[in-house]
């Protein structure tokens, strides 16, 4: 009993690692900076403190606004997600259904919700909140759904063994059982919402860190845009170092690792999906005719089909909508996989020397939270606005997630096999191939799945914002030329571009499961 | 609720008639049963792994529903018996909540069954299955045999007419056994407990039962149905004498017997 406090490990330890990776950080940052002083690419740490000196009042009141927003709509989504869940959980029938349409939703490209929203609720913050809600609720529903189930069945029996029901079964295992996951989902939604909340704000709002940073990559204010980045990923950091923090007072335990639901084998797939369509289309005609929003910028259904494919022009429409899209996949793809790769690879290198993968790791957890419309606009200024701009971002916003997804599925082969192999004195690349990829796979595609509406949200926003080029483009373009009926398409093509890559990496983790991890494959 | 007091009332006799489960895939874990256990005695099943044991006790605690047959609980139906909070189970998992301490897991199945918090029974209870001073602690900073030993207290807690244990003694080393299989009758006997005890140790059966039920293995039929009347209370010595050894050899050798046996030529 007294043994218990003395076996934990010591607390601060991982704090000064996470420090030393931080200032390691800071270093090379500073060194970068004053090599490349001329060439209005990198501003130092300390040009950025000068900055935000001499403007902290500025900088105080955008980040304030945008922080209100922020929080507010991840007050929203995530109460949205824990009753979705709860719907999920009380019908279980239910589940495919509403996720198949929380995926769906949450593939609406943001750039362009953005200004539709901006149309349809006016000025004000009402755009930067749904946003930012939008932005989170997804990442809160997934790990929700799998916590609720998480509980082993014998924890169920027992309480029913004992007369009690469903209620109990949720009050007294399920609720609990959830926690960990529900703060897992939220720590990743705090960065997510900032990000919803900034790019609310780029679509003509007057106030807010996402107006500053419009303004000053146009004026190409180096020193002013690294400390708006700087800022809006120190304060995703700590958010979600915060929420890490309340878990951990909280729980007590550890938090849990893979955050997403193994592909389900769907008997039913097709039917499914086509059931997912309708209802997403009617919730959409509803949703406009219920609201009595006006045809002219709140198209139904039938509009874009009518412009796609009845109107006079629906052949140049689908033209201009078909290059913009192709250009974004090229950009996509590659970007995509080498993030996916080196993400895996990384981990899979750092495994092997332990030592640099726990400096390693908390700046990559960090690194991660930082919100992509912040990266955005320094790839832009170091790499310019082509494709190799474009790319990059892609891979970095996929890197992080799959890294630190994957470095937690190395280290989490299970003990005892580990054991079996020491005792045949098995080396390190042998643990590596037999025991610990296999045990990297279902977290590694994990990731993938979840990295599919990422690197789809990063393209459109760096095509957005800088490059002029692709879907992203043409979603800026159209909504500056109120030309509503292009937008909309835009937004169904993106969507549905995404939920099929989704669908396409979801295909091909469970045959890969099934063959390398097949106890956790749902078979 | 209705104020029913389910440990007021006299212990349930348990009677199955052509009770037979199969699971998907068209396995058959039980051969039709047909059994009848007494009330306010303690039953031991004894029989080899994967035979069905834990799948006949699930059965009466109305957590899983026979493919065939039926049973009676003191009349009711097992899920009858079990809303009236009148049974309580230990599982072979010891299945204590993480979150909780080994008092606060104990005291849930009294809330759970709606009694009045006892946290002195609770206490006392922990003293008895040897876990003093262990009542603040988690379950992952316990042993297996002492978590095993918290479950047994959490099945005890609520006096439940019908106490269904499953290898409630199976990470619990010899010695505590020893003395558990000591203690803990003392606790359901007086209070007129219908106790069905799953063992694969032939010791423990004989130390504790009223009677022996040797299952072959799966589907599961009864081999050999023995009676233990040896005198009670059963002191831990008894093992050695030569009755008990008897018993013991009788048991182990109906054991070995069932497990030679072509299932087909199963007919009794
Ligand atoms: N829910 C289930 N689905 C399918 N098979 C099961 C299930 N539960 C138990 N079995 C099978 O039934 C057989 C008997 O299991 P069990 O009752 O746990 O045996 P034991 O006698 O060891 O307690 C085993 O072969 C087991 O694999
Ligand atoms: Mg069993």
């Amino acid at each position: 009993m007294t043994g218990i406090a003395s076996h934990t490990v010591r607390p601060g330890h991982a704090g000064l690692t996470a420090a030393l990776g931080l200032l390691i950080l800071l270093l090379i940052w500073e060194t970068g900076a004053r090599a490349l002083s001329d060439s209005y690419i990198l501003a130092a740490p300390s040009e950025v403190l000068v900055w935000l000196r001499d403007n902290r009042g500025l900088m105080a009141r955008a980040l304030t606004q945008t922080l209100t927003n922020a929080a507010m709509g991840f007050a929203a989504g995530n109460l949205a997600a824990i009753a979705l869940a709860g719907v999920a959980l009380v019908w279980p029938g239910a589940q495919r259904t509403i996720m198949g349409l929380a995926l769906l939703v949450f593939c609406l490209p943001l750039v362009a919700t953005g200004p539709i929203l901006r149309v349809l609720l006016g000025p004000g913050n009402g755009p930067q909140i749904w946003l930012a809600a939008l932005a989170v609720y997804y990442t809160t529903l997934i790990p929700l759904l799998v916590g609720l189930r998480a509980a082993p069945s014998v924890w169920l029996d027992l309480i029913r063994s004992y007369g009690r029901g469903r209620g109990a079964e949720l009050i007294y295992v399920r609720a609990r059982a959830a926690l960990p996951y529900l703060f897992a989902g939220l720590q990743i939604a705090t960065p997510a919402a900032f990000l919803g909340a900034m790019v609310g704000e780029f679509t003509g709002a007057e106030r807010g860190m996402g107006v500053l940073t419009t303004r000053f990559i146009r004026a190409m204010d180096v020193p002013a845009v690294w400390a708006l980045a700087s800022v809006a990923a120190a304060v995703s950091i700590l958010a979600y170092a915060a929420i890490g923090w309340l878990a951990k007072a909280v729980l007590r335990d550890k938090p849990p690792i893979i955050l997403a639901l193994p592909p389900a084998r769907s008997a039913h797939g097709t039917r499914d999906a086509l059931l997912v369509c309708v209802l997403a289309l009617l919730l959409w005609w509803g949703l406009m005719q219920g609201l009595g929003l006006s045809r002219f910028f709140a198209k139904r259904p039938g509009d874009v089909f009518d412009a796609l494919f009845l109107a006079p022009d629906a052949a140049e429409t689908r033209m201009v909508l078909l290059d913009a899209l192709i250009q974004t996949i090229i950009y996509v793809v590659p970007g995509y996989l080498a993030g996916l790769a080196l993400g895996a690879g990384l981990a899979v290198l750092l495994i092997l020397a332990p030592a640099l993968a726990a400096v390693a790791m908390p700046v990559a957890v960090a690194l991660r939270s930082v919100p992509i419309v912040t990266t955005a606009p320094l790839i832009v200024l170091a790499l310019g606005r082509g494709a190799l701009g474009t790319t990059t971002l892609v891979a970095i916003m996929v890197f992080f997630p799959s890294f630190v997804a994957c470095l937690h599925g190395l280290r989490q082969a299970p003990g005892q096999i580990m054991d079996v192999f020491d005792s045949y004195a098995a080396g390190p690349i042998s643990r590596l191939i037999h025991v610990r990829i296999p045990a990297m796979l279902p977290a590694f595609f994990a990731a993938a799945r979840m990295s599919v509406p990422a690197a789809i949200l990063a393209v459109t926003v760096i095509e957005w914002l800088a490059t002029g080029r692709g879907i992203g483009s043409l979603m800026a373009l159209s909504a500056s030329l109120s030309d509503y009926d292009m937008l909309w398409a835009s937004v169904v093509a993106v969507a549905l571009l995404s939920v099929l890559c989704h669908a396409a990496v979801a295909m091909l983790e469970r045959r890969v499961l099934r063959v390398f991890a097949a106890e956790q494959a749902v078979t | 609720m209705a104020a029913e007091q389910p440990f007021g009332d006299p212990p349930p006799q348990i009677t199955c008639a052509g009770l037979s489960k199969s699971f998907a895939g068209g396995m058959q874990v039980l051969a039709p049963l047909d059994l009848t256990i007494a009330a306010g005695r303690t039953t031991a099943l004894v029989g080899p792994s994967g035979c069905g044991k834990s799948t006949l006790l699930r059965l009466i605690a109305g957590l899983a529903e026979p493919s065939a047959g039926s049973i009676g609980i003191g009349g009711v139906s097992p899920a009858q018996m079990r809303r009236s909070g009148a049974i309580s189970m230990a599982f072979q998992d010891p299945s204590l909540l993480p979150w909780r301490t080994v008092r606060s897991n104990i005291a849930l199945a009294q809330k759970l069954v709606r009694q009045p918090a006892d946290p002195a029974a609770v206490d006392h209870l922990i003293d008895l299955v040897g876990l003093t001073g262990f009542g603040d602690t988690r379950p992952a900073a316990l042993s297996g045999g002492m978590r095993q030993r918290a479950a047994i207290a959490r099945a005890l807690i609520t006096r439940p007419r019908l106490l269904l244990l499953d290898e409630p003694f199976g990470a619990v080393d010899e010695l505590t056994r020893r003395q558990l299989a000591q203690e803990l009758p003392r606790l359901w006997e007086p209070q007129g407990t219908t106790t069905l005890l799953v063992t694969h140790s032939v010791d423990e059966a004989v130390l504790l039962a009223d009677r022996v039920l040797v299952l072959s293995p799966r589907p599961a039929r009864v081999v050999a149905d023995i009676a233990i009347t040896l005198p009670r209370p059963r002191e831990p010595l008894v093992i050695h004498r030569a009755e008990f050894r008897e018993l013991a050899a009788e048991i182990s050798a109906a054991l070995a017997e069932g497990a030679g046996q072509p299932p087909s030529q199963a007919a009794e």
